[in-house]
C-alpha cells in the first residue's frame, strides 16, 4: 500500500537505502524501513529455518532477524563491525534483515528503475523489483514481500 | 441507517447485554408458570423495549419490528392476559435468539427475513385475546394512534396499548423533541445515553428522528435542527419536565387525550410532515402476506424527496469519515470491554505513581545518589507489580457470562430429549481472563451437552433406579491454588468402564490386551482418545464423532488440565483446572547450550538433580530411550539439547555419561567457531565471555544431571537441561511468522537483562519426540511385563558384588542373614578362614575360591552373607551394596557358565551372575555331601522312584532335574501342564510323584493338579507345587485344586525332603 502511495504522489523521486549483501549492492525503498541498528544481542532459535539468525528484543517487541545473505541464497553474512540490522515493517510485523554493511541513500525516479535480469550478483531475479543503474554501479532493488516469504 | 459507529456499537453492546439477562429471566418466568413475577416480566419487557427504542433510532427496521412483537407478547404476560407456558416461552426465546443474531450481524439485519418469528408471535397475541374483544375491536392488537401536535405535525403510529397502559398507571405523557445537534452532540452526550437516563424516571414509548423537519441542505437559513423525538411516559408533572429533560419547554409537548387520534390504517404517503426512517410496524402487521410490496414501498420512500434529506445527512457523515466507514462495514467491529470505573481510577493512580517513581529515579541517577536510586527502584518495582495486577483485572470477566447460557442449553436439550433436568450454577462471580473465557466456551458446551444427552437418564429410567425423576447437573466454579477450577457434575448413569473399553477395542483404538491391565479410571479415560464417541447412535444433540478429545486438546492448549471421575449409576464429575491468565505466566528458567529457555510452571511437576556418581545407576535404558526411575515409576527422558538439535554431530547415544562427554567437546568446538565469527564485532567480547562461562558450566554439568519433570496432558517426562535457574514471572510475547513452524516454542519472552528467551511448548516437544503418552507407556510396559510374567517366573534374589565390578545374585530363601564383621576377627586355620560367631566357628569363603574371580580386597570391615546349607552355616564374603529384589528369572545358562554359577542374567542393566550356593558348597566341602550320595545310591538300588516334573522355564527345569537326579530320582520332564498330562496318561504306572510349576503356558499347575486329583486313575498321586513366590492367595487356590505341598524352586534341600516325605523314604 505504501508503494502505491509513493507512485501516486511522488513518482519522480524515490529514495532507496542501499546496503551490501555478499558483495552485491542492494536497495530497499526507504519508506519500508523502520530503523537500522547494530543490536546483535540475538537469541538463537534452534530448529528454525537456516536463514533465521535469531530473535531480538527491540524495545519490548520480539523481532525475527533474517540473515539476508542466507535468505538470498548466498553465503551467510560474515560477522564484522560493519554489520547492521535493517528493521523493516511488513504486514504489521517488524522483521530485521542482517546485512554485511550499509551504504548511501540513493534518490531515483521511478523511470530509472529497469526490469531485473534473471540473476544479479548470484542472487535470483525473483527477489528483485528491478535494477537501478547509477554512474558507478548497479543497485538491485529488493522486493521485500518476496524476501520475507517464509 | 444510522452511521455513527460509536453510537451503533454502544447500542449493540448494550442490547446484547440486555439479551444475556433476558434469557435467564425468561427461563425463570417459565418455571414460575402462572405465578407471574411481575418484576421479572417487567425486566424483560423493559429490555425488549429499550432494544426496540434504540433500533427505531438507529434505523434498524427488522430489529425494531421483532422487538416490538416480542414486547407485545411480554405486555400480555405482564397484564396477566397470557400464561407463560413452555411453548410460548420457547417462541419468545427463539425470537430473542433471532434478535441476538440480528444484532450480531447488524449490517445485514434489515435484509433478514423474520416473518416466521413474527407470525409465531402474532399467533400468540391474537390467540390470547378474548373472543368478544377480537370481534369488537378487530384492530386491537396493533391499534395504532397518531399524535397530532399543536403545530400540526403528526407523531404517528403509536401503539394505543402503550398509551393506555401509561395513562392507567397514572403517568403523564410527553413528546420531547431533542435536537440531535444542540442538545445531544454539543453537550457531549449521545442518544443512547439520553434514552438510558430517561428510562430511570419513566418509560419510553417510542423514539424517532424526525428527518422531515430537517429540511434539505438547500434551505439552511434557519439554524439546522435534527429533532429527535421521544414519546415518554412518567409520573413527573408537566412543570417539572423542563428540569428533567434539560431542554426548553418549547420542545416539550404534553400529550393530552385529544391529541391522540386513530391512525389511518393505510400507510401514510410521503407528503406527511413526519417521516420515519424505517417502515413502521403496522405495515407488515396489517399485511403480513405482502412483504414484497412493503419493501417496494420502502424503497420508493427512500428515493422520494424525504429520502433525499435523510440521504444527505448520511452522505455528509460518510464523506467526513473519508471512506473508512465503508471498509469497516464489512469487518467485525472491534470488540470492547466494560471496565469498572473504580479499577480505572486505580490504574490512573498507579500511572501517577509510576511517573513519580520515574522522576525520583532520574533524579537519583543524575545526582549519583545510590540510596535514592535504590529506593526509587524499589518503589517502581512495587508499582509495576500493582499495575500489572490492576491491568490483569481489567481483562478479568465473571464466568457467569458463559455459565448463564447453559440454563438455556439444558432447557432446550432436555425438552428435545424428553428429560427433566435441574441445572445448578455455583460460583458465577469467579473471574477469568477474557481470552480464556472465550476459549472454554465450546469445550464447556460440549461437556454440558454430554451430561444432558448421555449422562442424565430419562425420567422413567431414573424412577426405575430409585432416583428422583428430575436429574441434576451442577456447574461449579471456584478458585483454588491460583487456578480456576470448573466442575461439571451430573447424577446420571455415569460411565460404564467395560462398555467404554469394549467400544474402544471395537474402534481399534486400543487392544484387548491393553484393556485387561487397565484400572476402571483408565478405562473411563479412554473417552479422551481421538475418535471415540460413547453414544451408541450419534444424536443431533451431542456427539458428532469429534468429542472429548477436542475438549481435551482445547483445554490443554490453554494450559489447563481435565480430570474425570465417575461412578456407574451415580453420576459423572469432570473437573477442569485453568490458569487465571495467559498473558503473564510463572515459569522455570532453564538453560541449554548457553541460551535460556522458559518452562511454564503449569507444566512443571518437580526438579530432579542426579549427582554424577548416581547418573549411571539411576538412568536406565529401555530400548533406545533413556528413562529414570522416579519413586518406582519409569519416566522417559528427553534431552532438550538433542531435541533442539543444538549438537548436530551428536547422533548415536550410548550411555548418558558419554553424552555429557561428547557434549563438552562439542561445546568447545562451538565456542571456537564463535570466536572466529565474533572476532572484531561489538558483540564479540560478550559472546566470547558467555561461551567461556558456558564451557565452565558444561564442565560442571557433566558431573550432575538436571532434569525438569514436566507433564502436559497425557504426557509426562523428564526434560534434561544443562542448568536450572530461578522461577520467574514472564510476559508471553508472540514470535514472528518465520518461526511459526517451530512448534517447540510457545512464544518468547524478554528477560531481565533485555535478552530474549524462548518459551518451551512441553506438549509439542513430547510429540516431536514421539513420546508415548503416560497411559500408553504404562500400558506397553505393563503388557510387556505381563507377557513376560506368564512365560517366566519371578524369584526373590539377593544381589551383591564380589569386587567393585562384578555383580552377583543368590536365591534369597537360602540366606540366613547378612553380617558385617571386622577383618581383624578373621582367623586363618590352614587354608580356611573362620570367624568366631555365636559360640561357634563360621567358615568364610569368597567367590574367588570356587571360580576365576578377583580376590576380595582387604578392608577393615567385611560384609558376609550367611547361608544355611545342610543345617550348617557358612559365610560368603562379598562387597556391598547388598540388596534384595524380585526379578523375572531370564537366565542365560551358557554364555557365562562356570563352576558354582548357574548362569547370567541382566538385572537393572548389569550383567549379573547367579551363584549356585549348593554347588559352591559342594566344591568347597565335598565331604558334606557324602551322605546324600549314599542315600541316592540306596534309592537307586531299592527301586527307582520316578518323578514327573512339569516346568516351562528351561533354566529351572535343568536345575531342579539335576538336584533330583543327584538325589537318586529318575525324572520325566514336561515343558508345560498339557504335556505333563499327556505323559502322565501314557506312563501312569511308572510315575510315583508329580512335581509341577504353577505358572505355565497351555495348562497351568492348578489345572494339571485338578485333573490329576479328579481322575480316579491318578488321584492317588501326590502333587508338589514349585513356585517362586508363594502368596496366600496362591496357596488357597492351590489347596482347592488339591496341591499337597508348596516348595520354593531354588530351595533344594527342602524340596528333596518333601519329595522323600511323600514317597515315604526315610531320611537317613
Amino acid at each position: 500500500m505504501v508503494d502505491d502511495k509513493i507512485q501516486d504522489t511522488a513518482a519522480q523521486s524515490l529514495e532507496f537505502s542501499t546496503f551490501y549483501v555478499g558483495g552485491a549492492l542492494c536497495g530497499i525503498n526507504i519508506l519500508n524501513i523502520q530503523e537500522i541498528n547494530k543490536n546483535f544481542d540475538i537469541t538463537q532459535v534452534p530448529q528454525a529455518a537456516d536463514y533465521v539468525k535469531g530473535i531480538l528484543n527491540l524495545r519490548g517487541r520480539i523481532v525475527t532477524i533474517i540473515d539476508l545473505g542466507a535468505k538470498l541464497g548466498l553465503e551467510p553474512v560474515t560477522e564484522s563491525k560493519d554489520n547492521r540490522n535493517i528493521i523493516v515493517n511488513a504486514d504489521d510485523e517488524h522483521i530485521g534483515l542482517l546485512v554485511d554493511a550499509i551504504s548511501d541513500v540513493v534518490s531515483a525516479g521511478q523511470d530509472d528503475i529497469e526490469p531485473s535480469p534473471s540473476n544479479i550478483g548470484g542472487i535470483k531475479g525473483k527477489f528483485f523489483q528491478g535494477v537501478l543503474k547509477t554512474e558507478k554501479q548497479l543497485i538491485g532493488i529488493l522486493d521485500i514481500d518476496e524476501v520475507l516469504k517464509e | 441507517m444510522f452511521e455513527d459507529d460509536e453510537t451503533l456499537q454502544m447500542y449493540i453492546e448494550e442490547s446484547l447485554e440486555h439479551l444475556g439477562d433476558i434469557e435467564s429471566d425468561l427461563l425463570t418466568i417459565e418455571e414460575a408458570g402462572e405465578n407471574i413475577d411481575l418484576d421479572l416480566v417487567n425486566n424483560v419487557f423493559r429490555a425488549a423495549h429499550s432494544i426496540k427504542g434504540g433500533a427505531g433510532f438507529m434505523g434498524l427496521t427488522t430489529i425494531k419490528e421483532l422487538a416490538h412483537h416480542l414486547e407485545n407478547v411480554l405486555g400480555l404476560i405482564r397484564n396477566q392476559e397470557l400464561i407463560p407456558d413452555s411453548s410460548r416461552i420457547s417462541v419468545l426465546l427463539k425470537g430473542f435468539d433471532e434478535l441476538q443474531t440480528l444484532l450480531n450481524n447488524i449490517q445485514t439485519s434489515n435484509e433478514t427475513d423474520i416473518s416466521n418469528h413474527i407470525q409465531a408471535l402474532e399467533k400468540i397475541t391474537t390467540a390470547s385475546l378474548p373472543k368478544e374483544k377480537l370481534e369488537g375491536k378487530q384492530d386491537m392488537t396493533p391499534r395504532m394512534m397518531d399524535i397530532v401536535l399543536e403545530d400540526g405535525r403528526i407523531f404517528q403510529q403509536v401503539s394505543m396499548n402503550d398509551i393506555e397502559q401509561a395513562v392507567s398507571e397514572g403517568k403523564n405523557l410527553f413528546l420531547v423533541e431533542y435536537d440531535l445537534i444542540n442538545d445531544i452532540h454539543r453537550k457531549g452526550k449521545n442518544p443512547v445515553e439520553v434514552l438510558n437516563s430517561l428510562q430511570k424516571t419513566g418509560t419510553i414509548i417510542d423514539a424517532r428522528v424526525d428527518f422531515d423537519s430537517v429540511g434539505t441542505l438547500d434551505h439552511t437559513l434557519e439554524p439546522v435542527r435534527i429533532p429527535f423525538q421521544v414519546l415518554f411516559a412518567s409520573i413527573i408533572e408537566y412543570d417539572m419536565a423542563e428540569t428533567l429533560f434539560d431542554i426548553s419547554t418549547r420542545f416539550i409537548h404534553a400529550v393530552t387525550d385529544n391529541m391522540v387520534t386513530a391512525s389511518s390504517s393505510t400507510r401514510p404517503d410521503a407528503s406527511h410532515k413526519t417521516m420515519e426512517m424505517q417502515a413502521t410496524q403496522d405495515g407488515t402487521e396489517n399485511r403480513p402476506a405482502a412483504p414484497v410490496q412493503d419493501v417496494l414501498e420502502q424503497k420508493q420512500e427512500r428515493a422520494a424527496p424525504a429520502g433525499a434529506s435523510a440521504g444527505e445527512v448520511q452522505t455528509a457523515k460518510a464523506s467526513a469519515k473519508n471512506g473508512e466507514s465503508e471498509i469497516q462495514l464489512d469487518q467485525k467491529p472491534q470488540s470492547s470491554l466494560r471496565v469498572n470505573v473504580g479499577l480505572l481510577d486505580t490504574l490512573m493512580n498507579l500511572a501517577g505513581e509510576l511517573v513519580l517513581g520515574r522522576n525520583q529515579l532520574l533524579q537519583g541517577i543524575n545526582s549519583a545518589n545510590t540510596k535514592a536510586t535504590e529506593l526509587s527502584s524499589q518503589r517502581i518495582d512495587m508499582i509495576t507489580s500493582e499495575l500489572q495486577e490492576a491491568i490483569m483485572r481489567t481483562r478479568m470477566q465473571p464466568i457467569a457470562n458463559i455459565l448463564n447460557k447453559f440454563s438455556r442449553v439444558v432447557r432446550d436439550m432436555s425438552h428435545q430429549l424428553g428429560k427433566s433436568i435441574d441445572l445448578q450454577i455455583i460460583g458465577k462471580e469467579v473471574e477469568l481472563d477474557k481470552t480464556i473465557l472465550e476459549a472454554i466456551n465450546d469445550p464447556l458446551t460440549h461437556l454440558v451437552r454430554n451430561s444432558v444427552d448421555h449422562g442424565i437418564e430419562t425420567p422413567m429410567e431414573r424412577e426405575q433406579m430409585g432416583k428422583d425423576a428430575t436429574g441434576k447437573i451442577t456447574l461449579k466454579a471456584f478458585h483454588d491454588a491460583g487456578q480456576v477450577n470448573l466442575i461439571i457434575s451430573d447424577d446420571g448413569r455415569g460411565l460404564a468402564p467395560e462398555k467404554i473399553a469394549k467400544a474402544a477395542i471395537a474402534k481399534g483404538l486400543i487392544t484387548e490386551q491393553q484393556v485387561t491391565d487397565m484400572s476402571e479410571k483408565a478405562k473411563m479415560e479412554l473417552i479422551f482418545l481421538p475418535g471415540f464417541s460413547t453414544a451408541s447412535e450419534i444424536t443431533d444433540v451431542s456427539g458428532r464423532g469429534v468429542g472429548m478429545d477436542v475438549v481435551v486438546t482445547n483445554i490443554q492448549s490453554l494450559g489447563g488440565i481435565i480430570e474425570l471421575d465417575s461412578t456407574p449409576g451415580q453420576g459423572t464429575a469432570i473437573q477442569i483446572k485453568l490458569p487465571l491468565t495467559l498473558a503473564i505466566i510463572p515459569s522455570q528458567i532453564t538453560s541449554v547450550g548457553g541460551e535460556r529457555y522458559a518452562l511454564p510452571q503449569v507444566n512443571l511437576n518437580e526438579l530432579l538433580r542426579i549427582p554424577a556418581a548416581q547418573v549411571k545407576e539411576k538412568i536406565e535404558k529401555v530400548g533406545d530411550a533413556a528413562v529414570v526411575r522416579l519413586r518406582g515409576e519409569l519416566l522417559p527422558l528427553l534431552n532438550l539439547a538433542q531435541m533442539l538439535g543444538i549438537e548436530k554431530t551428536f547422533t548415536d547415544p550410548e550411555t548418558l555419561e558419554e553424552q555429557a562427554d561428547r557434549r563438552r567437546n562439542l561445546a568447545d568446538r562451538r565456542s571456537k567457531k564463535h570466536l572466529t565469527n565474533d572476532d572484531g564485532s561489538d558483540a564479540g567480547s560478550v559472546d566470547e565471555q558467555a561461551d567461556r562461562s558456558g564451557k565452565d558450566r558444561r564442565y560442571r554439568a557433566s558431573s550432575a544431571m538436571n532434569i525438569a519433570v514436566v507433564s502436559a496432558g497425557a504426557f509426562k517426562y523428564g526434560l534434561v537441561v544443562d542448568q536450572l535457574h530461578d522461577s520467574e514471572e514472564i510476559v508471553v510475547k508472540p514470535v514472528g511468522r518465520h518461526l511459526k513452524k517451530c512448534t517447540a516454542y510457545a512464544g518468547a519472552t524478554i528477560m531481565g537483562d533485555g535478552k530474549v528467551a524462548l518459551i518451551l511448548d512441553i506438549s509439542n516437544l513430547a510429540q516431536m519426540a514421539e513420546l508415548a503418552t503416560v497411559s500408553e507407556a504404562g500400558q506397553i510396559a505393563r503388557a510387556a511385563e505381563k507377557a513376560a510374567e506368564t512365560q517366566k517366573d519371578k524369584a526373590a534374589l539377593l544381589t551383591f558384588k564380589n569386587t567393585d565390578s562384578g555383580h552377583f545374585a543368590a536365591p534369597l530363601n537360602l540366606v540366613e542373614r547378612i553380617e558385617r564383621i571386622k577383618t581383624a576377627d578373621i582367623e586363618r586355620i590352614g587354608d580356611k578362614k573362620v570367624v568366631q560367631y555365636r559360640g561357634g566357628a563360621l567358615p568364610l569363603y569368597e567367590l574367588s575360591q570356587v571360580a576365576e574371580f578377583d580376590p576380595l580386597p582387604e578392608k577393615e570391615l567385611q560384609e558376609v552373607i550367611v547361608f544355611k546349607v545342610k543345617n550348617r552355616e557358612l559365610g560368603l564374603m562379598v562387597t556391598p551394596p547388598v540388596d534384595t529384589m524380585e526379578v523375572v528369572l531370564d537366565v542365560d545358562e551358557n554364555t557365562l557358565k562356570q563352576p558354582a554359577i548357574n548362569g547370567s542374567m541382566i538385572i537393572n542393566g548389569h550383567t549379573t551372575l547367579l551363584v549356585d550356593i549348593f554347588e559352591m558348597v559342594k566344591i568347597l566341602n565335598p565331604e558334606w555331601f557324602v551322605q546324600e550320595a549314599r542315600t541316592a545310591a540306596d534309592i537307586a538300588q531299592n527301586g527307582e522312584k520316578i518323578l514327573l516334573f512339569a516346568e516351562d522355564s528351561a533354566f529351572f527345569r535343568n536345575q531342579v532335574k539335576k538336584y533330583m537326579e543327584e538325589d537318586g530320582f529318575k525324572v520325566i520332564e514336561a515343558e508345560d501342564g498339557l504335556l505333563a498330562w499327556e505323559l502322565l496318561k501314557e506312563r501312569a504306572d511308572e510315575i510315583d510323584l508329580v512335581v509341577t510349576d504353577l505358572e505355565m503356558p497351555n495348562m497351568d499347575g492348578f489345572e494339571l493338579t485338578r485333573r490329576i486329583k479328579n481322575d480316579p486313575r491318578f488321584s492317588h498321586l501326590n502333587v508338589i507345587a514349585l513356585t517362586s513366590l508363594a502368596s496366600d492367595a496362591h496357596i488357597e487356590k492351590g489347596k482347592s485344586a488339591g496341591i499337597d505341598a508348596y516348595e520354593i524352586k531354588l530351595d533344594r534341600e527342602k524340596l528333596i525332603a518333601v519329595i522323600k516325605k511323600y514317597l515315604h523314604l526315610s531320611q537317613k
